[in-house]
């Protein structure tokens, strides 16, 4: 027969055992993060219908994702059409970094995407690349959610 | 997300069958703590004063032996008188020493040893004193005192002893060691990865105070780029300077009358 | 027979007794940081008050006192004995003291002096004492307007750090740095100069545009920094003096990461172009520009060895970022770090014996050194982030900046300046009066 004392400890193990199912990572719940890249639609703007107006990346990398090379072909489509106007391209980087390295790989991703887009015929000279680092994440967490909306680069119209 | 859930139930379960499988090592008693051993705390003292030269050593047994039959038999107070003395006191170093000190001093009388031995040093280890070494070392002294009168101008056995003798004992050692690390305030700015040694040689008077101090490697002192062994120096001196009066042992003056400290910073630095 | 032994014996005997020196090996002492005594300074009768901007200071005398101790005390290396224990008065103190009191609070050494203010004089007179010896170690004299009492009490503060040290002071000096205010998507950052103690603090810009990275010339006349004006993301320089900024070069980009090489004659900065960012130099007398690196990769944060004949810089030519060293003319790039993780803002100590950097590892920030060629790496501190250390003039110090988590709202979000010895010991937060980042500390004020 089992003794009082065993049946507690027994208790304790399947409790904590249940406690582990709350342990879930943000990846779980309906994630929005594939390959440390943020694939979400929040903080996300349009530059025009179904024409978003950033990209995203991951950690220290400045590669663009297929969904990214998505975005960019539907914004070089677009760009066409307003063969007049001009455009800022912003890179930004997360805070999990050196404040000048960042400045440097924000530079890095705004320049990729100027490089893509370039692939579709869009000229150099309406592209204007700016980086700000990490000085205007649009996401204030300290978590790895907010860093991955911050690793981005967005398009803007230029006055 | 179906892959997850399947792959987290599967990880669950593993626990959970790996715990249940441990429960029966839960269920055992408590171990049995060991018996305590008990520690005996051996005096050492008497065996840490090395000779310096084992072979005179001997040769000093046979000079000894040939001497026995001289020996004089003199009025020196009964050893039981010994056994009043303070208990806390430096420990006698080895006969030699002992010897040594009183042919030094020719015309000492028995009394005169009493004293000396009885100024008790704070800092002494609580050492087991036995009497039936005293009636060793009286005899000894006798014998000496004997060659002494035999021999003027040739060198005694009591120099002889000396030379095997010129170390302080490791508690004495001790003792001044700890005291001069209390008093030592280490400058925090010196420089971790270089040569932190310092080495003062003194001079004391025997009761303790500093005659003379003469910092080693002098010319340190001014170089470029060493502007930090004036400040060890200088912070060694001060040392020295607050421990005074140094807490020395009562007896063997000459054995600890010229002292050589080498204050090394770099164990308390490092890193 | 036994004679002759014996003779062999005294032989023997007589060349032991030579080397009968008893040697004792003292390995260990107290850590403690040295008892000092600052005795208020004696003001001479006759002596006028202080105006000082907007205030009156009527006992400099003791206020000096104050500025002293309390940088002994953010030292580490002194502990400056309470005041209330003193028994001899400042002008008896500063002829003559009697050793025996100032032993008696446990002193070992004194600090005493004598100030004589007039309408545009301020002369300052002190000695420092050795207690425990009973003598005097130094004494001097000097004078300036009165205005500058709190650098008198820095540059007595210094004397008296070296005399005691064997080291150069680091108290007469000032920081440069970001003072950030505001949400943490929008942040107003302006430039702000202080002396080290946190004193006398001042704004170089209002604040209209991101103000980045500034450093000291090793003059303290110019600094250099990176701004965002016109949306324009350029190195500057600015004159201290005259307020006067201009753009370093006419690069067609972002020039960022600007530094002063030991000379002050070049600003080094990194150029980025294309995803790639390299190192520059420019010359501020002829203009001209020398390209030091050439790689696709980052190249960025330079700093020059104190002789001017090195730079150590921050590059993922690698893949991920790593310190390297190469010659000032770009020469010989040899990689020195090859531990676990990323490495940043390299910064070599103006002592020349170590390189400071910022290390990321498992998601945690550390500062720490090494020596130039990489080895004996230490790391000092470890934070949820903090980064860009700057040397004080000593190479004794470390200033850096860290930032504490925030939620999606922003709360929780701050930025301060804290300093660590070398040795890893003496961790402190800076106050300024709003959050800071950015830190860069200047060379001595009196060289």
């Amino acid at each position: 027969m089992v003794s009082l004392s065993n049946l507690r400890k027994f208790l304790v193990v399947i409790l904590a055992g249940i406690t582990l199912t709350a342990c879930a990572t943000q990846g779980k719940k309906g994630s929005n993060i594939a390959g440390d890249v943020y694939t979400g639609n929040d903080t996300v703007e349009y530059l025009a219908t179904g024409v978003k107006d950033r990209v995203f990346f991951a950690t220290n990398k400045s590669t663009l994702t297929t969904a990214s090379r998505d975005t960019l072909r539907k914004q070089a489509g677009w760009m066409r059409k307003k063969s007049k106007l001009k455009f800022a391209i912003e890179g930004h980087a997360d805070e999990r970094g050196t404040r000048e390295y960042n400045l440097a790989l924000g530079e890095r991703r705004a320049n990729a995407v100027k490089d893509y887009l370039m692939t579709y015929g869009i000229s150099g000279n309406r592209l204007n690349v700016i980086s700000y680092g990490k000085e205007r994440p649009v996401n204030s967490g300290s978590n790895p959610l907010a860093w991955s909306q911050n690793r981005r680069s967005v398009t803007i119209k230029a006055e | 997300m179906s892959k997850s859930i399947f792959l987290s139930l599967v990880f669950h379960s593993v626990m959970i069958i790996l715990t249940a499988l441990s429960l029966p090592f839960m269920m055992r008693t408590p171990i049995d703590l060991p018996p305590i051993l008990s520690v005996e705390l051996i005096q050492i003292t008497d065996k840490t004063s090395i000779p310096f030269a084992a072979k005179a050593a001997q040769t000093l047994e046979k000079i000894k032996k040939k001497e026995e039959e001289k020996r004089i038999i003199s009025e020196k107070a009964p050893p039981t008188k010994k056994k009043k003395e303070k208990p806390d006191r430096i420990p006698l170093p080895e006969d030699l020493n002992k010897e040594k000190k009183q042919i030094v001093k020719k015309k000492q009388n028995p009394e005169e040893i009493k004293d000396e031995i009885r100024q008790a040093s704070e800092f002494e280890k609580e050492e087991l004193f036995d009497p039936s070494q005293i009636a060793a070392l009286i005899d000894k002294s006798k014998e000496e005192t004997a060659q002494t009168l035999k021999k003027d101008k040739k060198i005694t056995q009591s120099n002889v002893k000396t030379a095997f003798a010129t170390g302080l004992t490791l508690s004495q050692e001790d003792a001044l060691k700890a005291q001069i690390f209390g008093c030592w305030s280490l400058p925090l700015g010196l420089p971790y990865h270089k040569n932190l040694l310092v080495r003062i040689k003194l001079r004391l008077k025997p009761d303790g105070t500093v005659l003379r101090s003469e910092i080693l490697d002098h010319a340190r002192m001014n170089q470029p780029g060493q502007g930090f062994y004036k400040v060890l120096a200088e912070s060694a001196l001060r040392a020295i300077r607050i421990c005074q009066p140094l807490r020395v042992p009562p007896t063997g003056y000459e054995k600890w009358k010229d002292l050589q400290l080498n204050f090394d910073a770099n164990e308390m630095l490092k890193g | 027979m036994k004679k002759i032994i014996l003779l062999i014996l005294c032989f023997f005997i007589y060349n032991n007794s030579a080397i009968a020196l008893v040697e004792i090996d003292i390995t260990r002492g107290n850590l403690d940081p040295l008892p000092i005594a600052v005795s208020p300074l004696y003001i001479e009768p006759g002596s006028s008050d202080i105006k000082d901007a907007d205030k009156i200071i009527k006992n400099v005398g003791e206020k000096i006192a104050e500025v002293i101790e309390v940088n002994f005390k953010r030292s580490g290396l002194f502990n400056p004995l309470k005041k209330d224990s003193f028994v001899q008065k400042p002008d008896i103190a500063h002829i003559k003291p009697r050793f025996e009191d100032w032993r008696l609070i446990k002193a070992q050494a004194l600090v005493t002096g004598k100030v004589k203010v007039s309408e545009d004089k301020l002369r300052v007179e002190f000695r420092l004492w050795d207690v425990v010896a009973a003598k005097e170690m130094v004494a001097l004299a000097f004078s300036t307007t009165p205005k500058n009492w709190r650098r008198v009490a820095h540059i007595i503060s210094d004397k008296v750090y070296q005399r005691l040290t064997g080291e150069e002071g680091y108290f007469d000096t000032r920081i440069i740095y970001v003072s950030e205010t505001g949400l943490k998507t929008q942040r107003y950052k302006k430039l702000a100069i202080m002396d080290q103690d946190g004193a006398n603090i001042k704004y170089l810009t209002l604040g209209n545009e991101l103000v980045l990275t500034p450093r000291f010339s090793p003059k303290n006349q110019l600094v250099t920094y990176l701004s965002y004006f016109r949306n324009l993301p350029r190195v500057y320089l600015l004159d201290i003096e005259t307020g006067v900024q201009e753009v370093v070069g006419d690069f067609p980009g972002m020039t960022f990461a600007p530094r002063f090489s030991p000379d002050g004659k070049k600003i080094i900065m990194s150029f980025a172009k294309d995803g790639r960012s390299d190192i520059y130099t420019m010359d501020l007398k002829t203009r001209v520009v020398e390209k030091i690196t050439d790689h696709t990769s980052i190249d960025t944060s330079p700093s020059y060895s104190p002789d001017g004949k090195y730079i150590c810089f921050n590059s993922d030519r690698s893949g991920l970022q790593q310190i390297y060293v190469m010659r000032s003319d770009g020469s010989n790039v040899k990689r020195i770090t090859f531990g676990k993780g990323l490495y940043g803002t390299p910064v070599w100590s103006p002592r020349g014996d170590l390189i400071a950097f910022t290390k990321v590892h498992k998601n945690k920030f550390y500062i720490g050194v090494m020596r130039p060629d990489g080895s004996g790496e230490r790391l000092l501190t470890e934070n949820f982030y903090q980064e860009a250390p700057s040397w004080s003039p000593n190479g004794r110090v470390l200033i850096f900046y860290r930032e504490t988590k925030s939620d999606s709202e922003g709360k929780g979000f701050s930025a301060k300046l804290w300093s660590i010895d070398l040795t890893g010991y003496n961790e402190r937060l800076i106050k300024t009066e709003t959050d800071g980042s950015d830190p860069s500390w200047s060379s001595l004020l009196s060289k």
